[in-house]
C-alpha cells in the first residue's frame, strides 16, 4: 500500500515489517523520529518486541549486541555523537559476528554544533566491519532495511543503513509500504548461528591469542567478500516478491559518458536532474550512485567508471588532512588499473548547507574545463570573501 | 591464497567460543591489593558516653526490626526510654549527616525503639552470663547505681541496691520534671532491671553499720550517692531563697505548691531551667540570673531555647550580693524581695575553654520579685561518698575510680563525671561493671588493658558487646569521616521531627512536649542513615564487581579471593565506608 511516510519512518516501518524482537536506542535529532515510532508499537502492540530505554547510545549498541548473542533480531538507530559514542561497541558487533541493523542518519559533528547533512560520521567508523549502505529516497530506505536483516543474517555481519540528515530523513513522499504476508515471505524469522543458551551454557568471545587472532579477522574479511554476491542474490529474491531493486550502486548513463559524477545520498537524485539536463545541451555526462560502502565494490567501481575520460566525486564529508572519503576511495579502487581518468575531487554541502543544481554543474564545468584536478579536493562554494580574510 | 567463497557456501563462523566455564581463569592471581569487609566505629556511637551501636540501630529500624534495635540498645544502654528523652544527645552533633543536611534524629529514635518494644509484653531477648556467686553491694538507685547493678546482673553478679528515699530512680524521679520524662516510663524502665534480678532496697540508707555489713557479705560496693545536697548562696538573706532541687523533689512527690507572681532563679544548669519551667508551668513569671552568658551556660542547649520559647526571661552577666525585704510589702502573702546583683563581665582569660567572668566596677542592680530560687549547683550529701585521696591502691578511670580495699570499692556516677548527665551515669555503671568483672577474673593489673580493649572508637565510651566479645569486637575504633562516605548514595533530605506541643500548649500542664515518632515516620528517619562503618547489606559491592567475586551466603558476603583481581570496586562503591583494600602479602 502506498502511504506518504516520511523518511524516518520508512525505516520504522521497515523494524515494524522484519518482526524485530528487540530494540534499544537513545534519542538523538534527527534520528529521533525513528524509535520514537518504533516505540509506539512496541507499547500499543503493533510490535511483540522489547524497547529497552539506556541512558546512552554506548549502552544502546550494548544492549543490542547482548540481545543478538540470546540469538534475537535486534535493532538500534542514532545519529552522529551517538554513532561515534558507539565507536568501540561497532568493532564488538563485528568482531562478535552479530546480524544487528542500524539505521544511522547522517548528521554533523559538532562542534560547532550541527545538526544538519554530512557523511562524515558513518564514514569515519567505516573500519569498524560494518556493512553500509547509502540511500537515496524513502523507498530506498524501507527497502534496504528490510533486505539488510536478511544480508546481515546470512553472513553474520551487522549492517548499517544510511540517511542523510532532513533531506530525507525529514522529508515526506509516497512509499509503498509492503504487506506483513509479504514481508514474512521474504524474510524468514531469524535461525540464529549465535545463541547463548543458560540451559547450555558456553563461553564466547573470550581472550583469543595471537596464534588465532589474525585467522578470526580473515573469517571476517572472508565474510565481507560475500557480502556482494549475497546482496544481489538477496535482491534478486525481494525484486521477485515486490517487483523493484536498487542495486548496490546504480550507473545512470555511464556507458558513453565522458565525465561521470560519483556522489552518494540524496544528492544523487539531484544529479539525476542535472545530468539529463547536461545530456540536453550535448554534454555526455553520467552518474554513478554510491551505495553500497562496506564492502567496497571495486569491481564494479572499475567497470563503471573505467572507461571516463575524468570522474568529478562529490563528498558531503571530508577526512582532514586528505580529501573528501568517497574520492579517496574511487581513486584507491582505480590506482591498480593501467589506463584510468583522472579523479577530481570536490566536497561540498558540509554540515547541511545546499547542494543545488547549480552547485552540481559548476562542479561539471570546472572538470570539463581542467585537464587535471586544481588540488586533490576542490571546496566548493566557499564564501570566498571570508576566507581571504583570514590572510589578511 | 584461498580460494574465493562462492555464495552458495555456507562460510563456517569463526569465533572465540568455548564450552569450558571462565571460572577456569583464576584471576585472583593477578591481585596486588585485596579488598574486605571491616567494619568501623561510627562518630555517632564513638561520642555516646553509653557507647549505643547506633550505626546498627537505625539500620535495624530501616529494615522493621524494632525489637532487635532495642535489644542492641539494651546491651549498651538499661533506659533507652529516659535517654531519649533526656539525654542531651552529644551523638547528633557528631553525626556524618550533618555535612550533608541534618543529623539523624537519634534521640528521638531511641525513644521511638523503645517506646515501639515496650508497647508489646515480649521481653527483651538480653545475653546474661549464669550466676558467678558473687554479690556486689550498691549505694544510690539513681541511673549511675541502677545501671551499674544492671551490667552486674548480666555479667552474673548478685546487686543490692541500697537507696534512701522511698522510690529508686535518683535524680530521675526526683530532680527532673515530668514534662521532661513521665513517672511511668521511668518506673517501666527500673521495673526492667529488677526483671533480670537486680533487688533494689528502699528506705535503706547505707549507714556506718550496713558499710560494715556489706564489707562482710558482698564481694564489691558501688558508690553512686550523686549530688544531693544543694550547694548554699552565702550572701545576705540567702535565708528567704527557696533551693531549686529541693522545690523540684517536692512537685515531683506531688505536694501542693501553691505560688504567683515572680521569681528569680539564680544559676545557669540544668536545675536552673528545669525550677524555671516548672515556675513557668505554675503561672509565675520566671527570670534565670546568670553570672556569665547565654553560651556559657552548663544547661543543655535545646532545653534554654525551649524554656526561652515558654516565656522563661534570661538575665546574663549578673551575681547575687544581697536579698532583702521589700519595706513596702504589707501582708505575707504578697511579699517581695528586692535581690541586689553585681554586674559582671567578661575577662580576657578564659579558665579551660570557658569565659571567665569579673565584677564590672561596683556596677549594680536590683530585681523585684516574689519569690527566689537558688539552683548553682549540688555537692555530695555525706563525706564518704566521695572517694578519698589518701588510698594508695586506685586506678582513676573517666567515669570512675576504683580503689582496692578488703573489697573493691568503685565510685561512680556524678561524684566522678566530668559531665553530669544521665548517659554519663550510665557510662559510669558500665565502666564500674566491666573494671570489677577484669578484677575478680584477671586480677587488678588487667583493668586497665581490658578497658582499653572494648572502647567504641578512641574515646572513653565502652562497649559491652564488645566487652563479651560479640559482633562489636572486630570493629575498627577508626572513627568514619564524612569524606569517607560515598556521598553519591545520598540525597538531601529533611530530618524528620516527631510531633510537638506549642510552648502555649505545653505552659498548659507537665505533659511531655515531644510525642514519641510513629513508626512510619522512624523508618523514614532511619533510613536517612548513613550507618557509617557498618554493612547494612545494601550489596552494592556485589553489584559492581566485575568478577561476579562477591559472593553472598546465608546473608553474609565474602571476597572469592580466586577471582577478584583487587581492583578495589567494591571498597570505593561502598557509600558507607565497611570496607578496606589492604596490600596483598605475597
Amino acid at each position: 500500500m502506498k502511504k506518504v511516510l516520511e523518511g524516518s519512518h520508512a525505516v520504522s516501518e521497515a523494524v515494524r515489517l522484519a518482526r524485530v524482537q528487540m530494540i534499544s536506542a537513545y534519542p538523538i535529532t534527527p534520528q529521533t523520529h525513528i524509535v520514537e515510532a518504533i516505540s509506539a508499537f512496541c507499547a500499543d502492540g503493533t510490535m511483540n518486541a522489547r524497547f529497552l530505554c539506556v541512558e546512552s547510545e554506548h549502552s544502546a549498541m550494548a544492549a543490542v549486541i547482548g540481545a543478538a548473542s540470546s540469538g534475537v533480531r535486534a535493532f538500534t538507530a542514532t545519529s552522529s555523537h551517538g554513532l561515534a559514542y558507539m565507536h568501540e561497541l561497532l568493532h564488538w558487533a563485528s568482531g562478535a559476528r552479530l546480524p544487528i541493523v542500524m539505521a544511522d542518519v547522517n548528521r554533523a559533528l559538532g562542534p560547532g554544533w550541527n545538526i544538519w547533512l554530512d557523511q562524515t560520521d558513518s564514514l569515519s567508523q567505516r573500519d569498524t566491519g560494518w556493512i553500509q549502505f547509502y540511500c537515496e529516497d524513502g523507498q530506498e530506505v524501507l527497502d534496504t532495511t528490510l533486505q539488510a536483516f536478511r544480508l546481515a543474517e546470512s553472513v553474520n555481519l551487522p549492517v548499517m543503513v544510511l540517511l542523510d540528515a532532513f533531506f530525507l530523513s525529514h522529508t515526506y513522499e509516497p512509499v509503498e509500504v509492503p504487506d506483513q504476508e509479504q514481508v514474512d515471505q521474504f524474510l524468514p524469522p531469524l535461525s540464529p548461528r549465535i545463541q547463548l543458551d543458560t540451559a547450555n551454557p558456553f563461553a564466547i568471545y573470550q581472550m583469543v591469542a595471537p596464534s588465532a587472532y589474525m585467522e578470526m579477522r580473515y573469517n571476517i574479511q572472508l565474510a565481507m567478500e560475500l557480502v556482494t554476491s549475497r546482496f544481489s542474490e538477496i535482491e534478486d529474491e525481494f525484486e521477485t516478491i515486490f517487483g523493484r531493486k536498487h542495486g548496490p550502486l546504480e550507473a545512470v548513463q555511464c556507458e558513453d559518458a565522458e565525465i561521470i559524477l560519483a556522489t552518494a545520498g540524496t544528492t544523487a537524485s539531484t544529479c539525476r536532474h542535472v545530468i539529463t539536463d547536461l545530456r540536453k545541451k550535448g554534454e555526455k555526462a553520467g552518474l554513478l550512485k554510491l551505495k553500497m560502502f562496506r564492502p567496497y565494490p571495486t569491481d564494479q567501481i572499475r567497470r563503471h567508471l573505467g572507461q571516463a575520460q575524468k570522474v568529478a566525486v562529490i563528498d558531503r564529508n571530508f577526512s582532514f588532512g586528505a580529501s573528501g572519503i568517497f574520492a579517496q576511495e574511487i581513486k584507491s579502487a582505480l590506482c591498480n588499473k593501467d589506463v584510468r581518468p583522472p579523479v577530481f575531487g570536490y566536497v561540498a554541502g558540509l554540515g547541511g548547507r545546499d547542494v543545488t543544481p547549480q552547485t552540481l554543474e559548476e562542479i561539471y564545468w570546472q572538470t570539463k574545463n581542467n585537464n587535471i584536478p586544481k588540488d586533490e579536493s576542490v571546496w566548493i562554494g566557499l564564501n570566498q570573501e571570508l576566507v581571504e580574510s583570514w590572510s589578511n | 591464497m584461498t580460494k574465493k567463497q562462492t555464495s552458495k557456501d555456507e562460510l563456517p563462523l569463526f569465533i572465540p567460543r568455548s564450552s569450558t566455564s571462565t571460572l577456569i581463569n583464576k584471576t585472583g592471581s593477578w591481585r596486588y591489593f585485596r579488598p574486605l569487609y571491616e567494619e568501623k566505629t561510627a562518630p555517632c556511637s564513638a561520642a555516646c558516653p553509653a557507647g549505643e551501636d547506633i550505626p546498627r540501630i537505625e539500620m535495624l529500624v530501616s529494615q522493621g526490626l524494632i525489637k532487635k534495635a532495642w535489644e542492641t540498645v539494651l546491651d549498651e544502654n538499661p533506659f533507652p526510654s529516659i535517654c531519649g528523652r533526656v539525654c542531651f544527645h552529644p551523638c547528633e552533633k557528631a553525626c556524618n549527616r550533618n555535612e550533608l543536611d541534618e543529623s539523624i534524629a537519634i534521640h528521638s529514635m531511641e525513644r521511638f525503639v523503645s517506646e515501639s518494644a515496650t508497647s508489646s509484653s515480649e521481653p527483651a531477648d538480653l545475653k546474661k552470663i549464669s550466676d558467678n556467686g558473687k554479690k556486689v553491694a550498691v549505694a544510690g538507685a539513681g541511673p549511675a547505681g541502677l545501671a551499674t547493678a544492671y551490667f552486674l546482673s548480666r555479667l552474673g553478679y548478685q546487686c543490692d541496691v541500697f537507696e534512701a528515699q522511698p522510690e529508686p530512680g535518683g535524680i530521675l524521679r526526683w530532680g527532673i520534671p515530668a514534662y521532661r520524662l513521665p513517672e511511668d516510663t521511668l518506673k517501666k524502665e527500673i521495673k526492667r532491671i529488677e526483671n533480670i534480678g537486680v533487688h533494689i532496697h528502699c528506705k535503706t540508707m547505707v549507714t556506718e553499720a550496713l558499710l560494715q555489713k556489706i564489707n562482710q557479705k558482698y564481694n564489691a560496693l558501688f558508690i553512686g550517692c550523686g549530688y544531693s545536697r544543694p550547694i548554699k548562696l552565702k550572701i545576705p538573706g540567702a535565708e528567704s531563697a527557696h533551693d531549686g532541687l529541693r522545690f523540684l523533689h517536692q512537685i515531683r512527690t506531688g505536694e501542693k505548691v501553691a505560688l504567683q507572681g515572680t521569681a528569680a532563679v539564680v544559676g545557669g544548669g540544668n536545675t536552673a531551667i528545669d525550677v524555671a519551667r516548672t515556675l513557668a508551668r505554675l503561672g509565675l513569671k520566671p527570670i534565670v540570673a546568670y553570672r556569665r552568658r547565654r553560651q556559657d551556660m552548663p544547661a543543655f542547649k535545646p532545653e534554654i531555647e525551649t524554656a526561652l520559647k515558654e516565656g522563661v526571661k534570661l538575665m546574663e552577666l549578673v551575681s547575687p550580693i544581697r536579698i532583702e525585704e521589700d519595706p513596702s510589702s504589707r501582708s505575707k502573702s504578697d511579699s517581695s524581695f528586692i535581690m541586689t546583683l553585681q554586674k559582671m563581665k567578661v575577662s580576657a582569660k578564659e579558665i579551660r575553654g570557658r569565659a571567665r567572668v569579673i565584677p564590672d566596677g561596683d556596677k549594680t542592680k536590683t530585681l523585684q520579685v516574689q519569690h527566689i530560687f537558688i539552683a548553682i549547683g549540688a555537692e555530695a550529701q555525706a563525706l564518704w561518698h566521695v572517694p578519698s585521696a589518701k588510698n594508695n591502691n586506685q586506678l582513676t578511670l573517666s567515669h570512675s575510680k576504683i580503689i582496692e580495699q578488703k573489697i573493691p570499692v568503685v565510685f561512680g556516677g556524678d561524684l566522678t563525671n566530668e559531665t553530669k548527665s544521665v548517659t554519663d551515669a550510665i557510662a559510669s555503671g558500665k565502666q564500674a561493671a566491666i573494671a570489677l568483672d577484669v578484677y575478680f577474673k584477671k586480677g587488678w593489673d588487667a583493668i586497665e588493658e581490658s578497658l582499653l580493649s572494648c572502647r567504641v572508637g578512641t574515646g572513653p565510651a565502652l562497649s559491652m558487646t564488645a566487652y563479651l566479645g560479640e559482633e562489636r569486637n572486630g570493629r575498627k575504633p577508626h572513627i568514619v569521616l564524612f569524606d569517607e562516605i560515598n556521598a553519591d548514595y545520598f540525597q538531601s533530605a529533611a530530618r524528620v521531627i516527631p510531633p510537638t506541643l506549642s510552648p502555649a500548649q505545653s505552659l498548659r500542664s507537665f505533659s511531655e512536649i515531644e510525642a514519641t515518632m510513629s513508626k512510619r515516620a522512624a523508618i523514614k528517619e532511619a533510613e536517612r542513615c548513613f550507618n557509617c562503618g557498618i554493612c547494612n547489606s545494601c550489596d552494592y559491592c556485589r553489584i559492581f564487581c566485575p568478577d561476579v567475586a562477591v559472593m553472598v551466603e546465608k546473608a553474609e558476603r565474602y571476597i572469592n579471593l580466586d577471582y577478584c583481581k583487587g581492583c578495589g570496586i567494591c571498597v570505593i562503591e561502598c557509600p558507607r565506608n565497611a570496607m578496606a583494600l589492604e596490600e596483598e602479602k605475597k
